[in-house]
């Protein structure tokens, strides 16, 4: 199969600001159909794209809470269906709070623990490398991907994590270089260093760090580009 | 009469003089309406009345320049089919009454001037001031404008990826905030303010007009009294989703071709945007002030001209296309209304409750007055000399002044600034904040083109200067400004193109001042002809000075004069950058170029002996631009490791830098230098700054085919490379010296701020 037959469809909402990012590095650099679903488009019926991303950005100037308004907006009714489906949905940072607002994901963000804005480069341990997202990604592989937002502290009460624990949902989290999950290499706060889970069926993700801005050596990393590759080589083989 | 004319003084800025003038222009004394329009168009802020006769003297075109000064940012032609486009301007004073708004919304207006040119902005930076690092507010400051820079790029996506953070005493009451954007747009797509044609609809667009911002242009043109708290409400509000929504209709209406003409309301809003793009078009316009959309009910028109509310367009646009361009707006759910037309007589005709309000000529408005103001020599320079070293002596413990040189706050990393910047957004930042220049890719925002044979093409970024150097030499202290930006750039590889300059000083009523902003302006234009790089744009910002009081006795505290340059450069491969850290232990460590020594105005002057009022070294304009072109040659040679220019904190900070700010591992260095073959003493060789070199670091054993070509390099553009020493784990040892561990270093230097 031509990555080109993949289609991906790219949400868009007023605000958001990596689609553009996203949209490139799908196209330019994977080879794969990508489009962008406009969010007042009443587009009923998802089914014709292979997977979704909901890219980062102040959907709706994250005004209220990141990504409360945009969990609201007609698209995302569409997003909720299409991944009751089993469709593949990726939400990427205010895509990631964006899918923990409309409940597809377990819990919520709070602003990050030094209450700023954090932009830097992180490592991330991928903790289960059966799912969508991490199937091409080498089993307990360090990843490195940057951070850019203010509000990426995760966090669910004890029996939401052990929950997601239990469905090896967690998939990503903050560590050192060499895998450590320490205190120092997290971030945000997030509780248990999380960076990134899924849902209980394992077709939603939800990833605070950038893959995109990590997928060409020139931008210092392609670690990211694991995560594009797991989602096309799951789709050839599905 | 009197009574008014004092009110004119004390409400709208304007001199009696001025006003007297505006009175025989108009044949009778103006009402309050037009003194608004007047004391905002000819404030200095959008007048440039003292400035005008020395910014003409500047090189604006030449190179790749495509368009220079007079439109809202300059343009360069960056080769097939695209330009860049930039500007840098000041928002010093609303930044200080209101740090975070005043940042944020220079932030957001620079881009606007960006965008209303037709280009989508692809990087920010920023050149920030604040008083000393000890002094109680500044923590306040610091923390409020980065706050304010950070909501407003983050939240437009536009990577923040560069500029300078300098803590000194002499901004404790006037802190400065530079704010520059560059853009990239396709060449036929560019928009001008000059293409009205009569019968064209006049559109407002964005934002409804509040009473915020009303006397801002006034404000920024007027020193700070003792009461600069009741000025909060000259500040504008910041709202960067509305303007992020903005952007995308703008562009969206460009590329349909619905606009003819664009203007953003920036300073003195509706009043400079209407009479600007009408002067510059050659026409008039009817303007219905009962159409724009208002926050605020019963607004008078004055309020209305004056509101400097942000996120608001003025476009032009043809009849027939209007509803085309209102679909545009409706489906990024801003306003879009038509609020008049283009004229072909020269006047502006405003309407209000639906009848004629007032007409005003043009011409009258837009041509304030032009000051040559007087000029004297400042007092001051008269005692300051060249440094004579015999009378200080060596201090004993010179590993302790290395250190506090390192941690200082100038010269320490300013990495929990630029990180509550968005840097990485836009996949095109190839060399992030925080080493020489910012280098990007093209290819990142636009969409994957412009693959050049070699790689990615890319361009820098720089932005910068150094105005105790100004303070203590006017005129080095310009040029200075200038090389800097040119040899950060340089060092990466990169072909210095282009500046934009913004010019911050005090009152310009003062001759003292007038001369420092005189010989500085000098100062940017020799050093830019020589180095080749027009200014395409640019923005002064005076009166940057504050009444204070100290018991019974007031006084004014004025900043040095602070002439900031932001510096566009190409480079053929991004990827190809070279940064300035050391790279392998056992790399061989040169100083190329010459050092002189001069330590006057250097941080170690301050910290050794507590006085830093001497004379900086001159500058040998020649020679930089030969020892550029040298260290270019070499670098795209390959031969290069890493290059470094020296600046504050001098070679021993170059060394220092060199070898911690490498992100995978911490290195050392071991230099021995023949200091007396340079006839240095040890302190003037570790510490003088912006000497007229470059610390580099070259592969180990070069062959015979690398060693013969340097030297023909070298040879041909008459520059000297020295070995120093070596690249090592973990110390910096120079001359036996300095001794010192790099790991403890590099704690002190990003733990500082």
């Amino acid at each position: 199969m031509d990555n080109k037959k993949i289609k991906a469809g790219i949400t868009v909402f007023p605000g958001s600001n990596c689609d553009a990012d996203v949209y490139r590095v799908l196209n330019s650099v994977f080879g794969v159909n990508a489009s962008f679903i406009w969010h007042k488009d009443e587009i009923k019926d998802l089914k014709k794209y292979d997977f979704i991303v909901i890219p980062g950005g102040f959907s709706y100037g994250d005004y209220l809470r990141s990504g409360a308004l945009a969990a609201r907006s007609p698209v995302m009714e569409s997003v909720k269906d299409y991944a009751a489906k089993g469709g593949i949905t990726l939400g990427i940072c205010n895509g990631f709070q964006i899918l923990l607002e409309a409940g597809l994901l377990d819990g919520v963000m709070l602003a990050n623990r030094s209450l700023k804005f954090e932009c830097k480069d992180v490592y991330l341990k991928t903790l289960n490398t059966e799912t969508p997202f991490t199937c091409a990604v080498e089993k307990g592989a360090v990843l490195k991907m940057p951070i850019a937002h203010h509000d990426g502290n995760y966090f669910a009460t004890e029996s939401l994590i052990s929950g997601l624990d239990g469905k090896k949902s967690i998939i990503f989290k903050y560590c050192d270089e060499k895998g450590g999950i320490t205190a120092g290499s997290n971030p945000n706060g997030s509780i248990r260093n999380i960076a990134g889970i899924s849902n209980s069926a394992g077709n939603v993700m939800g990833l605070m760090p950038h893959p995109e801005r990590s997928s060409e050596k020139i931008l210092g990393s392609e670690d990211g580009g694991w995560i594009f590759k797991s989602i096309i080589k799951y789709i050839k083989e599905k | 009469m009197d009574k008014t004319k004092k009110q004119a003084e004390k409400l709208f800025g304007l001199s009696v003089e001025e006003y007297e003038k505006i009175s025989e222009l108009l044949g009778r004394e103006p009402d309050s309406f037009e003194l608004g329009i007047f004391s905002a168009m000819w404030s200095e802020h959008c007048s440039y009345k003292s400035s005008k006769v020395y910014l003409k003297t500047l090189p604006t075109e030449g190179g790749k320049v495509m368009i220079g000064p007079g439109e809202n940012a300059g343009v360069v032609d960056f080769g097939e089919g695209d330009v860049l486009v930039f500007k840098m301007e000041s928002h010093n004073h609303p930044s200080f009454i209101e740090p975070f708004q005043g940042s944020a919304t220079g932030v957001g207006g620079i881009m606007r001037d960006i965008f209303t040119m037709g280009a989508r902005p692809v990087a920010n930076l920023n050149s920030l001031r604040f008083g000393s690092f000890s002094h109680p507010r500044t923590p306040y400051y610091l923390s409020e404008v980065v706050k304010g820079i950070g909501f407003y790029g983050n939240c437009m996506g536009v990577p923040t990826v560069g500029g300078e953070v300098v803590f000194d005493e002499c901004y404790n009451d006037n802190i400065l905030v530079n704010a520059f954007t560059i853009g990239i747009a396709k060449k036929d797509g560019i928009f001008l303010s000059s293409k009205c044609e009569v019968g064209n609809i006049v559109v407002y667009v964005g934002s409804a007009t509040g009473m915020d911002g009303i006397h801002g242009a006034t404000m920024a043109s007027e020193e700070f009294d003792l009461k600069k708290n009741k000025k909060r409400s000259t500040v504008q509000v910041g709202d960067p989703f509305t303007e992020k929504l903005l952007l995308e209709a703008c562009l969206e209406a460009m590329e349909k071709k619905l606009i003819v003409s664009i203007q953003d309301m920036g300073a003195a809003g509706l009043t400079s945007s209407s009479f600007e793009m009408a002067d510059k078009s050659g026409k008039g316009m009817l303007i219905d002030l009962d159409a724009i959309p208002l926050r605020t009910a019963g607004m008078t028109p004055v309020e209305m001209m004056l509101s400097e509310s942000q996120e608001r367009m003025l476009i032009a646009c043809e009849k027939e296309k209007f509803p085309e361009l209102k679909a545009v707006f409706d489906k990024w759910g801003l306003n879009c209304v038509k609020a008049g037309e283009v004229i072909k007589e020269k006047v502006i005709k405003f309407y209000y409750k639906s009848k004629i309000y007032k007409t005003l000529d043009v011409d009258v408005i837009v041509n304030g007055p032009e000051y040559k103001r007087p000029l004297k020599k400042p007092q001051y320079l008269n005692k300051i000399k060249p440094v004579k070293i015999n009378n200080y002596k060596i201090p004993e413990n010179l590993n302790a002044l290395a250190v506090k040189i390192i941690t200082h706050p100038n010269i320490a990393s300013k990495r929990t600034v630029f990180t509550q910047y968005d840097y990485s957004i836009g996949t095109a930042t190839v060399v992030p904040p925080g080493f020489s220049a910012a280098v990007l890719r093209i290819n990142g925002a636009g969409g994957g083109r412009n693959k050049s044979k070699k790689g990615d093409k890319g361009f820098l970024l720089n932005a910068g200067g150094n105005s105790r150097y100004t303070y203590l030499d006017p005129f080095t202290g310009g040029a200075l400004a200038v090389t800097e930006c040119a040899r950060n750039i340089t060092a990466c590889g990169g072909y210095p193109a282009a500046i934009t300059d913004c010019l911050n000083f005090a009152s310009p009523e003062d001759p003292e001042i007038m001369w420092q902003f005189a010989y500085a302006v000098e100062g940017i234009k020799s050093a830019a002809v020589k180095l080749n790089t027009p200014v395409i744009s640019g923005n002064v910002s005076f009166y940057n000075e504050t009444a204070k009081k100290d018991g019974d006795k007031t006084y004014v505290s004025k900043i040095y004069p602070t002439p900031v340059i932001g510096m566009l450069g190409f480079i053929d491969d991004a990827g190809s950058a070279v940064t300035p850290y050391f790279k392998d232990e056992g790399d061989e460590i040169y100083l190329l170029g010459s050092i002189k020594g001069g330590l006057g105005g250097s941080l170690y002057m301050e910290l050794a002996y507590g006085d830093f009022r001497q004379k900086p070294a001159d500058l040998d304009l020649d020679y930089e631009v030969r020892l550029q072109n040298c260290l270019r040659s070499l670098i795209n040679k390959g031969f290069l490791k890493s290059a470094a220019d020296i600046s504050e904190g001098g070679i021993f900070t170059a060394l220092a830098e060199s070898a911690i700010t490498n992100p995978e591992k911490t290195l050392g260095f071991d230099v021995n230098c023949d200091i007396k073959a340079h006839k240095l003493r040890i302190d003037e060789f570790l510490f003088s700054e912006f000497e007229q070199a470059f610390i580099i670091t070259t592969v180990q054993k070069p062959d015979g085919r690398r060693k013969s070509e340097t030297a023909a390099i070298l040879k041909k553009y008459g520059i000297k490379s020295e070995k120093i020493g070596s690249v090592e784990k973990g110390a910096m040892k120079i001359n036996g010296i300095i001794n010192l561990k790099s790991g403890k270093i590099k704690e002190g230097y990003y733990s500082a701020i």
